[in-house]
């Protein structure tokens, strides 16, 4: 089957950037050129408030960005952070019309916002032209539906990099040229660890949150050259005999043979991060960005400096995951709407004295990608991913796995995506659990979306 | 004025109230549950009748969490009664300085069922739970998980009692208090044991505040959410998916309004039923002893 990729390249990536970003570097254009540039002045008018919501992380960052934009620039934001099932509570915020100017959202909870007509698009706002032209292309056609960009860039990632704790591999007898290439020889390289006396060297992404065992089985499939469902026309398209049923038998093995502790299956992702940080596991898979977490003597002292990851090889590893900040199209006055697309140029592109200061900081904080060419070709960039890897000759290494990492357009470029991850995630745990047969899980999950195709009207 | 304006006068403000934020809500939930509701590609309903209703019953899922729930509930309230007399028998016998004790032992209900979700997430996990550190402590480097789907519901169960019980322990220790201390001293005098003199003194006084704990400890389990999204979110697995998980992951994932609501009148009539069984067959007769 073919593989949905993101076509950046290794090369491309590195390339320079022309135009606005160089000149941005060289500090040609002042402040008031840039606010130009984007074609807006970026200072809030209207006197009210904008309310800007996200999920729980490093609110110390945000807090802190968004003092700065009120006080350089007026602004009246009002930030708070949402715990719990964050797209479900989100959405019913959006329904109800709720005090809710900007958020953070994921591409398939975007989607479908858009589908509800609860956000309005970048193409609406005046620099949208620009902000685009900033964007890898691969990263901006993962976030538009339907000919819109839905967002701005909050973060990329691979999730489902394979981590690897160096040194529990080379002390169970093996080296870099041991490293799996695929999936396959993942798995029976955990036989071997066991071996060799390893009780746990696998953790595997089947923990709970709505990001975990069911993206978990979307990236293994697609990493192994499978596509859930047409990008284009969104109809189902695993069978048993294919990547699917392959992912599903290969766990079904390990899952038998005890790889993975039941309890993995109720971890929270603090959870996961914290057991694979224990230093227990030897082989998991985790966000690209996590790295940087791990290999910090201050926040894994277990592991730091010892978690490295399996390059690319000929398949790639985990999928795209991202996030965007949204602006709401809830009744509100005109000047406030303005307000809120500043605000949002602001803080999801750049700021005024024409730097993209949100996605840097990031970077240099906690290692997140950006979708700006202008962030990820910097020299900050492999500074900071540099610094953050256990060994900074693999930054390459690193770029060429994330270069690589595929998007599951077909199932998250569509309204109906949310559902069928909670159903998934479900269908998945029951395989597991209740010992369902490969194929009525395969031919279920294909009904299934057949199902929400016909729900929403999708030909 | 007369009794009848009078007693018009100081009720209507609260059947007001009530019509406000309970029976609007229940309206509207009866009215959605007969519908089925759309939010994508414009907001729109469409009479459905009784489809709803019948496509709760026809799901396997629904049972399997009704039963869940059930399960849920008469653990809850089995823990809860023993842990919560446990408690009033010791905050009873306190003596002299350590009588401070029965405002400490109030804490754990003050707890929100979110804080009691986080605090047995962490010490029911195998990597940092209690069972891990209990046989570390005899040189194992086993884990003991106790969120695993054989006895999550027990777990959960027995986590609901620790936040419940020091309310019911509290009344229970009220009656005791005023329970007559010369009972005690015929029970003295007849010579009979401690386990009688519990049986035939101490707990006959307790068995009113028991019927009414059994009742709201019932509605309350039934009821419960956010205790066990933040605990386990219904897992491991399905496994602990009772009915107010189960609901909240059709109204509130899928965006299935009209059948939550139908779901949601099954739940209340479950309720109801529970309740008023309980009032039939036990509160009748404690009312009348009483």
């Amino acid at each position: 089957m073919k593989k949905r990729e993101t076509g950046m390249t290794r090369r491309g990536l590195l390339q320079s950037t022309a135009g606005v970003g160089v000149a941005a570097a060289a500090g040609v254009l002042g402040p008031f050129d840039f606010a130009r540039a984007q074609g807006m002045d970026l200072a809030a008018t209207s006197g009210e408030p904008i309310y800007f919501r996200g999920w729980n992380f490093r609110t110390d960052v945000v807090q802190a960005n968004v003092e700065r934009y009120n006080t350089n620039l007026n602004g009246k934001v009002d930030y708070a952070t949402v715990t719990g099932d964050y797209p479900s509570i989100m959405e019913k915020s959006l329904i109800a019309n709720a005090d809710l100017d900007v958020l953070y959202a994921n591409p398939s909870s975007a989607v479908r916002y858009y589908g509800g007509n609860w956000i309005m698009p970048v193409d609406d706002m005046p620099n949208a032209e620009e902000i685009k032209a900033g964007m890898y292309d691969n990263i901006r056609e993962a976030w538009s539906y339907k000919g819109k960009l839905l967002g701005l860039s909050y973060f990329v990632s691979t999730r489902g990099t394979m981590c690897i704790n160096t040194e529990k591999f080379q002390a169970a007898g093996f080296g870099e040229e041991d490293y799996p290439k695929d999936w396959p020889e993942l798995y029976s390289m955990l036989y071997k660890l066991r071996d060799k006396g390893e009780k746990t060297p696998y953790l595997a992404h089947w923990f709970a949150e709505w990001f975990g065992i069911s993206w978990g089985f979307v990236f293994e499939m697609m990493n192994r050259g499978g596509v859930m469902a047409d990008p284009e026309t969104h109809k189902p398209m695993m069978t048993v005999d294919g990547p699917a049923g392959q992912t599903l038998e290969d766990w079904k093995k390990i899952w038998k043979d005890g790889f993975v502790p039941e309890e993995v299956l109720s971890y929270n992702e603090a959870a996961y991060i914290d057991a694979f940080r224990s230093g227990r596991y030897i082989i998991s898979p985790q966000q690209i960005y996590d790295l940087k977490t791990f290999n910090d003597p201050e926040q894994s002292a277990a592991v730091a400096g010892k978690i490295g990851f399996l390059p690319y090889q000929g398949q790639p590893w985990g999928l795209i995951d991202s996030a965007m900040y949204l602006m709401t199209s809830r009744d509100r006055p005109d000047a406030v709407t303005d307000d809120v697309k500043k605000f949002a140029s602001w803080y999801g592109y750049k700021n005024e004295d024409g730097q993209i200061a949100v996605a840097e900081r990031w970077m240099k904080e906690n290692m997140l990608f950006s979708a700006y060419k202008e962030v990820m070709e910097s020299d900050l960039a492999k500074e900071t991913i540099q610094a953050s890897i256990s060994n900074p000759d693999d930054y390459e290494k690193l770029i060429e796995v994330y270069s690589h990492t595929p998007f599951p357009k077909g199932i998250w470029s569509v309204v109906w995506s949310e559902e069928f991850n909670a159903w998934l995630r479900e269908k998945l745990f029951a395989f597991l659990q209740q010992d369902l047969s490969v194929e009525s899980v395969i031919t279920e999950a294909n009904d299934e979306i057949a199902r929400l195709n016909k729900k929403y009207k999708i030909d | 004025m007369s009794n009848l304006q009078f007693a018009l006068l100081v009720t209507v403000p609260v059947l007001c109230f009530l019509v406000i934020v309970v029976a609007y809500p229940l309206g509207y939930a009866l009215w959605v549950s007969f519908h089925e509701v759309s939010f994508f590609g414009g907001y729109s309903t469409e009479w459905v009748g009784l489809d709803n209703y019948v496509a709760v019953l026809e799901d396997g899922d629904f049972w399997r969490s009704a039963l869940l729930s059930v399960r849920f509930t008469v653990e809850s309230v089995i823990f809860t009664m023993l842990i919560g007399l446990g408690l009033a028998l010791i905050l009873r016998d306190l003596r002299g300085r350590w009588v401070w004790l029965r405002a400490i032992l109030i804490l754990p209900w003050a707890v929100s069922p979110y804080g009691t979700g986080i605090l047995f997430a962490f010490l029911g996990r195998g990597q940092s739970g209690i069972g891990t550190a209990f046989i570390s402590l005899f040189g194992s480097e086993e884990t003991i998980n106790l969120i695993a789907a054989n006895i999550v519901v027990e777990y959960l169960a027995l986590g609901n009692a620790w936040n419940l019980a020091p309310l019911l322990a509290f009344f229970l220790l009220a009656s005791m208090m005023t329970t007559p201390s010369r009972l005690y001293d015929l029970a003295a005098i007849d010579q009979i044991n401690r386990f009688e003199v519990f049986l035939h003194v101490t707990l006959p006084p307790l068995r009113f505040t028991f019927f009414v704990f059994t009742c709201i400890i019932t509605v309350l389990s039934l009821k419960q959410f956010d205790y066990i999204f933040t605990e386990t979110q219904g897992g491991p697995g399905n496994a602990s998916s009772v009915l107010t998980y189960q609901l909240y992951k059709i109204s509130f994932v899928n965006l299935e309004l009209g059948l939550g609501a139908a779901m949601s009148f099954y739940l209340l009539f479950l309720i109801l039923a529970v309740t008023l069984g309980l009032y039939f067959f036990w509160g009748r007769r404690e009312a009348r002893n009483a």
